[in-house]
């Protein structure tokens, strides 16, 4: 049951409430405490049909926690959480054939092969009313015995979902003599199987090489493309930064900032560096530029100058910046060595972040 | 509900599956009671309770085999199968909390009525005895797998890692294997502990489950001949103390059972 004036408060509450679009993932003022330790501290987003959102943060930040309870696994300590406009505990038995979970790590059967394992979860995928409809290219046969065990059948579906993450070549072998990268890819698998509406990810591509990571992505990509929503953990900015329709970046159990990469990017604000010849520049001796201090490092018999632009006109402020800079330098008869002018990155924000709340 | 029991079955065939492909599994689950059995019928007895001791023995085999195949064999895979998050695998998957429970208790009551089927064969070749009353022999073991099927679950969330499940099970084998009815009548112990045998859960199982084989009465001393209605009305204050025990043990998983490692 959906209660649809719950709903409209909540997204309404959290800002976020995209005309049109229907949330489906809504957190409001989630807080999570294992004892005496708070690991989620007042968490409020919404994540709307068919946009992928991720979750940024260092290892503790709270974005398993915060995942976990959205599946479903542990209640909140406080507030609000609605998956599809359910409970994910009171409404499990409705919401769980409608999302798909890849946790952090294992879980698997060992002694169970590749495709057995596909197999038992699309049987218990069909069985909850969500028939698998991956079809792969071609099937293994089966029906005959090698060195006492009974070889059966990889129909076409459960190699399409072992195509579909590039594992189709380990069909046969047991689970346990998987690689860790091999086994995030057959848990990407056995996630996506029932097509889900919603996804979690959690840490998908950690230990996998760069070109299972690619895969990951594309799979990821189609997905969002087909209207599934999906939520992702990572700690691989660049990954954030190429699947992310918005991001939020978490650090000790709160939200440090949100939005679409390009908006979180642009808190960073730009960066004009330089260097000066000597080491007798102090503070005092340079602008400010748009009211922002230098920041003056001395290394190798030289001053580095740096400037973080973050004024509002984002589009102009690093070009304003420069005149008054280089009128300065005339000014003195300086010479600005290596003068760079680059826009920050999620790095810059990340690192900001990390650093301000004092690692 | 019928997604449930879907589910349940499809686990079941697994396990079942993975218990023909591990060795160890197979010697502690299926060849541990059968040999227990034959050490337990080669010592000489004369008649106990009125019939042939070795018939005695034999037909309160499923006693050893219900500490081996159900309770072992379940802390055993819940212990493990919680340690390697494959539980919280499952639980975040398709399959409800229930059906995952039910998958293994399924797959333990096949290994369970496997062996008391070769029990059976054992039993009709060496004292040319048929069982009397299956249906009875069903009941029990399907109780006998609810009530240490739960208690199974609450072991192991006593038991931190696979390899300690080996001791946390042993004060249970050892009431089980001594406690019981097994070689001997409950009413031959002590007055205390002969009350004491008569509510632990594995003495109703061993009761009912010679009854149903020999057609006797095997719950109280006497062993005389009852026909089938008088042997489920002897039966049912058995059935109420699992029952009861059937409601001990959902309470005692409940409390102690856990899906995930502890946190560290």
């Amino acid at each position: 049951m959906i209660f649809p004036m719950r709903t409209r408060q909540l997204a309404d509450a959290t800002g976020a409430g995209s005309a049109g679009l229907e949330n489906v993932i809504e957190v409001g003022g989630l807080r999570q405490k294992y004892g005496d330790f708070e690991a989620v501290r007042g968490v409020s987003f919404t994540v709307p049909r068919g946009e992928v959102f991720a979750l940024l943060g260092t290892n503790g930040a709270g974005k398993t926690t915060t995942m976990e309870v959205l599946e479903g696994y542990t209640p909140a300590t406080d507030g609000t959480v609605r998956v599809l406009g359910l409970d994910p505990i009171r409404q499990q038995r409705q919401l769980r054939p409608r999302m798909g979970i890849m946790l952090q790590e294992g879980g698997f059967l060992g002694d169970l092969t590749v495709a057995e394992t596909v197999d038992l979860w699309k049987g218990m995928s069909e069985d909850a009313g969500r028939p698998v409809t991956l079809s792969g290219s071609t099937e293994l046969p089966g029906g005959f015995t090698l060195m006492g065990t009974r070889i059966r059948r990889v129909d076409r579906a459960t190699m399409g979902a072992l195509e579909l993450v590039g594992l189709e070549k380990k069909a046969r072998v047991k689970v346990k003599q998987l690689s860790g990268g091999q086994k995030r890819r057959l848990d990407l698998a056995l996630a996506v199987l029932g097509s889900p509406e919603v996804l979690f990810l959690d840490e998908p591509t950690t230990g996998m090489d760069p070109e299972a990571r690619r895969t990951t992505w594309k799979v990821v990509e189609n997905l969002r493309d087909a209207g599934t929503t999906v939520l992702l953990t990572t700690h691989y900015l660049e990954e954030a930064e190429r699947l992310a329709d918005r991001l939020a970046i978490m650090h000790e159990g709160r939200i440090h900032t949100h939005g679409t990469v390009e908006e979180v990017v642009a808190t960073s604000g730009d960066m004009i560096t330089f260097r000066l010849p000597g080491t007798s520049w102090t503070f005092g001796d340079l602008p400010a530029l748009d009211g922002v201090p230098p920041v003056l490092t001395y290394a190798g018999g030289g001053t580095e100058v740096g400037y973080t632009l973050t004024g509002a006109d984002t589009a102009t402020r690093a070009h304003a910046a420069l005149r008054p800079l280089m009128t300065w330098a005339d000014a003195h008869g300086e010479t600005l060595e290596r003068l760079a002018v680059r826009r920050g990155t999620l790095e810059d924000v990340f690192m900001r972040i990390v650093g301000e709340a004092g690692l | 509900m019928r997604t449930d029991v879907l589910h349940a079955v499809r686990l079941a065939r697994v396990d079942l599956a993975l218990v023909g492909r591990n060795t160890t599994v197979l010697f502690n689950v299926l060849l541990m009671p059968l040999l227990l059995a034959a050490v337990y019928t080669s010592f000489p007895t004369g008649d106990i309770a009125g019939i042939d001791g070795e018939l005695f023995v034999l037909t309160g085999v499923p006693g050893l085999m219900l500490a081996f195949a159900v309770f072992i064999n379940l802390v055993n895979s819940f212990t493990a199968r919680r340690e390697e998050l494959v539980l919280k695998r499952l639980r975040g998957g398709q399959p409800s909390a229930a059906a995952v429970m039910a998958g293994s208790g399924l797959s333990a009551l096949a290994l369970f009525l496997f062996q008391v089927l070769l029990l059976g064969v054992w039993v009709h070749r060496s004292e040319g005895v048929l069982p009397a009353n299956v249906p009875m022999i069903v009941v029990a073991a399907a109780l006998g797998v609810a009530v240490f099927g739960l208690i199974a679950a609450a072991f192991s969330g006593l038991t931190p890692n696979a390899e300690m499940a080996q001791i946390t099970v042993l004060p249970v084998l050892l009431v089980m294997m001594v406690a019981a009815p097994i070689a001997f009548p409950a009413e031959v112990l002590p007055g205390p502990l002969a009350v004491i045998s008569g509510l632990l859960p594995v003495t109703p199982i061993v009761e009912m489950m010679r009854t149903g084989f020999l057609g006797a009465d095997h719950f109280s001393d006497g062993g005389e001949k009852l026909t089938m209605i008088e042997q489920w009305v002897a039966a049912l204050p058995s059935i109420g103390i699992l029952l009861a025990w059937v409601a001990i043990g959902a309470v005692l998983a409940r409390w102690l059972f856990r899906w995930e490692p502890r946190h560290s």
